[in-house]
């Protein structure tokens, strides 16, 4: 079983389209996208349209839910500045980010044991939380504790990483972030998802018993970084998807 | 968002092309399979494929587990020796014509599928299983005992509990609160897609409607709708009684 998960394609078309064209070729047996499909770009309706086409199973993240907290009026369009990316939203795409769920969670019983790939955007905890690679690795511990997580998948921080941590049981404890499809901030400016593969060895105390790829795709960064400085938005994230950071 | 929600297809492929058809029409937002894509019938391979194609989220149910297992047991509730012995017939077909790829496409499936959902300050989950959270092959039918309802999704900190498995659809809705503080839980059966078993013989599946307004404590602010979609039946019927399956699974499609 091969599982597609991306997130944090903040808009950017060119970007999430290289990304599908990628993805389908490669075959995966299911998909998720873990938030963050506005913000920073001008193009969050055709995110959204693509995303509910392919009906592909979403969580909310921490753009998605800041755009419940912006008010739109006819001058908005007219004003220069970051919020002119949430400005764009129609308001069916609104009612869709608004009800998109925080968490998904799915329960395994393979081999005899149970266990958990839990889903979030910035972490369990909190939306907006950033799980890095250097975060306090007690703390995760308790983290995923608290929320029977044996397999967690973060965005958000827009820098890919796989870390295994190692319980006093023995077991081994997965942490993923699944980098950036359209605004990596890692020092590599092409897009990056990652093909998660779970078979039949998998077991819980053996840390190479689950394949992660994180698949790295190019991308028309020009075409993106200028569709930015031709628009309202601040030229500074044109640079920023130049440079990924 | 309206989310789409079928089960039960067991190996119907001319079900499942029409179901993808209708719901194509829908407006959907997001998809999910509640199992049992394998089982009665001659195209267990071409329903994983047409799932697995399009990346759909999809849990075990009880006849995926037999048959991602190699074993002769289905976990299917038969009560006659006469059922018993078609059964028979019917699962080592299946694990005959399984190919080895697809079959561990089922062994891999995950049992739940859990979304969590914090809206209007309030935290409540959506919970997809195949039979009950309980057990991959418990059947929850309509009239079950409310109390017991209810405390199988309370133990299971399931709100919005949708599955399968019994073939006949149904919503119930039981208020674990109070009157004067309801929490209102939702039990859906989404029916099934290519082995009605409710005397209508079209395939069956359900839409969820999450709304900005949808709260616990008001029952009507979770929409489910039961679609039927006709497919044909004859064609899958004949191509039951063309293998070596027991015709009389055939005429179960006809008269659902």
């Amino acid at each position: 079983m091969t599982i597609a998960l991306f997130s944090d394609i903040h808009a950017n078309l060119p970007a999430f389209e290289a990304m599908l064209h990628d993805m389908d070729k490669r075959n995966p047996d299911a998909i998720y996208c873990l938030g963050d499909l506005v913000g920073y770009h001008i193009w969050p309706n055709e995110i959204i349209a693509e995303i509910r086409d392919r009906k592909i199973a979403t969580l909310k993240g921490n753009h998605d839910e800041k755009v419940e907290c912006v008010l739109t009026t006819e001058d908005s369009l007219s004003l220069s500045g970051k919020d002119y990316a949430y400005h764009l939203i129609g308001q069916e795409e609104r009612t869709y980010l608004k009800t998109l769920p925080s968490h998904i969670r799915l329960e395994y019983k393979i081999n005899a044991q149970n266990f958990n790939i839990v889903m979030a955007h910035g972490s369990t905890r909190s939306i907006n939380e950033y799980i890095l690679e250097d975060t306090d690795q007690q703390y995760i511990k308790e983290m995923m504790e608290e929320a029977q997580a044996d397999i967690l998948i973060v965005g958000h921080s827009h820098k890919p990483y796989h870390r295994t941590l190692l319980t006093v049981e023995g077991k081994c404890r997965h942490i993923i972030n699944t980098g950036s499809v359209g605004k990596p901030k890692d020092g590599d400016p092409r897009g990056c998802y990652v093909l998660l593969t779970l078979d039949s060895i998998y077991a819980e105390n053996d840390q190479d018993s689950l394949k992660v790829e994180f698949i790295r795709f190019d991308y028309d960064i020009e075409k993106a970084a200028k569709a930015i400085e031709n628009s309202l938005l601040p030229n500074d994230f044109a640079e920023g998807l130049r440079f990924a950071r | 968002m309206r989310i789409a929600l079928f089960s039960d297809i067991h190996a119907n492929l001319p079900a499942l092309e029409s179901f993808f058809t209708d719901v194509a029409t829908r407006n959907i937002d997001a998809m999910y399979c509640l199992g049992d894509l394998v089982g009665y019938n001659i195209w267990p391979n071409e329903v994983i494929d047409e799932i697995r194609k399009r990346g759909i989220p999809t849990i075990a149910g009880n006849y995926d587990w037999g048959i991602g297992r190699a074993s002769d047991d289905c976990g299917c509730a038969y009560k006659t020796d006469v059922e018993k012995a078609m059964g028979k017939i019917s699962i080592s077909y299946t694990n005959e014509i399984i190919k080895e790829e697809q079959r561990n496409y089922l062994r891999t499936l995950p049992a739940h599928i859990r979304l969590e959902y914090q809206l209007n300050d309030e935290k409540f989950n959506v919970l997809l299983v195949h039979g009950s959270p309980r057990k991959v092959n418990e059947y929850l039918f309509e009239d079950r005992d409310e109390k017991s309802m209810l405390r199988i999704m309370e133990q299971a900190n399931a709100d919005i509990m949708c599955f399968g498995h019994t073939h006949q659809p149904y919503h119930r809705i039981l208020n674990s609160g109070t009157d004067e503080t309801a929490h209102f839980r939702h039990a859906i059966n989404i029916g099934s897609v290519g082995k009605p078993k409710d005397k209508d013989p079209r395939g069956g599946y359900v839409i969820l409607t999450i709304s900005p307004q949808t709260v616990l404590n008001d029952k009507n602010s979770v929409q489910v709708e039961f679609i039927r979609f006709e497919y044909d039946i004859e064609k899958a019927a004949k191509a039951v009684e063309e293998s070596s399956l027991p015709n009389e699974y055939a005429d179960m499609l006809r008269k659902g």
